[in-house]
């Protein structure tokens, strides 16, 4: 990358507690201050700090934009689905940028967060609306919520096509079934950069691994035990015959293609033609709705092999 | 009284819609249940006309307009023009104008009698608007913001601005309007008042994210519970038209 400097990822939080401004306490939940490099059009390069943060409810606007189309033009209860991811905080987290700019800032905002009693957390990332959220929901201990109902048949209704992975997935949808399996959502603002990506992937597994020993009761701790995870995403695909037989796929995310490899059941849906939203250099390809579901004992070769898939520039 | 809908996913209400004492402009495209919660409410009584302006479907933000008149922006098409003409009452003056600020729902303001009018328009919209809208126009801002369209909205009755507008303010505003005015917020704590919300003398739409209590701020602040739609028709009837096709 042009004129920018390699910075270590830094280190563990509780050194970094006094800087941040956090209280000192003993859980291992944090806030990453992860500084990328985004290289803009022009040669010049901005250095721009993105920081990770536990979902709260003042994000609730940002997290329910960027999930405004994730069962496209579906009416169906998002806000009630940004509340539950909102609502659980160790698990999940969402991207908001710390403007260079804050550098300044910070001290005088500083002073006023001290003076008025608050942390440093709601003084600097405030006013930036998040640019990405990932999570995984558990589809039994949220089953019973309307979004969750929904959700379930959107996907059961998609899947008109093949009777065989209907009906597996009415098995990992319905009843006990459901409770081993995790929904796992990350949208993100389609020019959100890259190297973040690995990082916020890799946070979501350790704090789900981490949930399954730390939260308080044993119920809890089992709901966080996932067997599969349950993905929705879209990708690209053209009908044009290339030289291979295989139809040639775009991924919005590049995650998804790792996914794809992995996962033990896949299934596309076309979306309907109000829904496609094509950008003129993928002429000829159509938008379609993906679903996968990844068994989460190929989670640590998906770990490893996303951090070396993303690292290819 | 208010009635919490929602235009496809998006709780914007005061975007996709114009609601005024005569008539209702609704966005084409959304879901039949958008237009449909606006028909059961206002059918008998005023014509709900569905429009784009410019092609696009953010007419709430691009038009302003009372029981007197409705203006338009300069990106309004003929056919548009001449459809809205055709569809609304023949007492309401339909004018398109040729402003630079072309979204004049996020730079006006008005009611029956009075406007709040963004700080930079020019000299002629002023007038335009005094003329076409039968109102006396104000330039002035919400909070320190310029947009005073889409941080406060006001009818006959009340009026509701952006949250952080100081006391100071609400009194000049109230005593320049002549309307009970009230800080609050729409849309589960969204400041920007006019996008989460459209009202009239009657009654109101918001976005479904609107809290119990921010439904209770409007009905209250915009006297819904007591207004009876058949009150202030009976006022109106000899420039309301008898039957719409």
């Amino acid at each position: 990358m042009v004129g920018s400097r390699q910075r270590p990822e830094t280190a563990t939080v509780a050194e970094l507690r006094p800087q941040l401004g956090l209280p000192a306490n003993g859980r291992r939940r944090r806030r990453r201050r992860l500084p990328f490099t985004r290289r803009p059009v022009a040669e010049a390069t901005v250095q721009v700090d993105f920081g990770f943060f536990d979902p709260k409810p003042g994000d609730f606007h940002g997290v329910k934009l960027l999930l405004r189309s994730y069962l496209g033009d579906r009416e169906w209860d998002v806000s009630g689905f940004v509340d539950l991811i909102l609502g659980q905080t160790t698990v999940g987290t969402v991207v908001k940028s710390e403007s260079p700019e804050g550098e300044e800032q910070e001290e005088g905002e500083e002073e006023e967060a001290a003076a008025s009693g608050e942390g440093g957390e709601s003084g600097e990332a405030e006013d930036v609306g998040p640019y990405a959220v990932i999570t995984a929901l558990n589809l039994g201990r949220y089953g019973t919520h309307q979004c969750i109902k929904e959700l379930k048949n959107y996907i059961l209704e998609a899947c008109c096509e093949d009777l065989m992975k209907k009906k597996k997935l009415q098995l990992m949808l319905s009843g006990e079934g459901a409770h081993d399996v995790g929904l796992l959502v990350c949208e993100r603002f389609v020019n959100f950069p890259h190297q973040p990506v690995s990082p916020l992937y890799e946070g979501l597994f350790d704090e789900v691994s981490w949930a399954t020993e730390d939260e308080p009761t044993q119920e809890l701790r089992d709901s966080f035990r996932f067997k599969s995870y349950l993905i929705l995403t879209r990708i690209f695909m053209t009908k044009r015959r290339v030289s291979e037989d295989d139809e040639s796929i775009v991924y919005v995310k590049a995650e998804d293609e790792i996914f794809l490899k992995l996962c033990s059941l896949s299934f596309t849906v076309d979306l309907p033609r109000k829904e496609q939203v094509v950008p003129p250099e993928l002429k000829g390809y159509k938008e379609m709705a993906l679903f996968m579901v990844v068994e989460s004992c190929k989670v640590p070769a998906f770990r490893e092999e996303l951090k070396s898939f993303l690292l290819e520039d | 009284m208010a009635a919490r809908i929602q235009f496809e996913n998006s709780c914007e209400v005061g975007v996709f819609s114009k609601l005024t004492n005569a008539y209702c402009l609704v966005a084409i495209g959304g879901s039949e249940n958008f237009y449909s919660a606006f028909e059961s409410e206002l059918a008998d009584v005023i014509p709900v006309v569905k429009t784009s302006i410019g092609g696009t479907r953010i007419i709430g933000r691009l038009c302003a307009g009372n029981k007197n008149g409705l203006l338009l922006p300069h990106t309004t098409t003929d056919q548009e023009l001449q459809h809205l003409r055709n569809s609304l009452p023949d007492q309401v003056v339909v004018q398109r104008i040729d402003e630079r600020l072309s979204a004049l729902g996020n730079c006006i303001a008005c009611n029956d009698h009075v406007a709040l009018a963004h700080t930079d328009l020019d000299r002629e919209t002023e007038e335009l608007i005094a003329d076409v809208l039968g109102v006396e126009v104000f330039r002035q801002t919400i909070a320190g913001n310029i947009l005073v369209g889409s941080y406060c909205v006001i009818s006959n009755r009340g009026g509701l601005v952006h949250p952080h507008t100081s006391i100071e303010d609400l009194d000049e505003l109230s005593t320049l309007l002549q309307v009970p005015l009230v800080a609050g917020t729409v849309n589960r704590g969204s400041e920007v008042i006019a996008a989460g919300l459209t009202v009239n003398d009657w009654t109101a739409f918001c976005g479904s994210d609107t809290t119990a209590t921010e439904l209770s701020v409007i009905e209250s602040v915009f006297k819904l519970r007591e207004a009876q739609p058949s009150a202030i028709v009976d006022e109106m009837r000899k420039s309301l038209i008898d039957t719409y096709v």
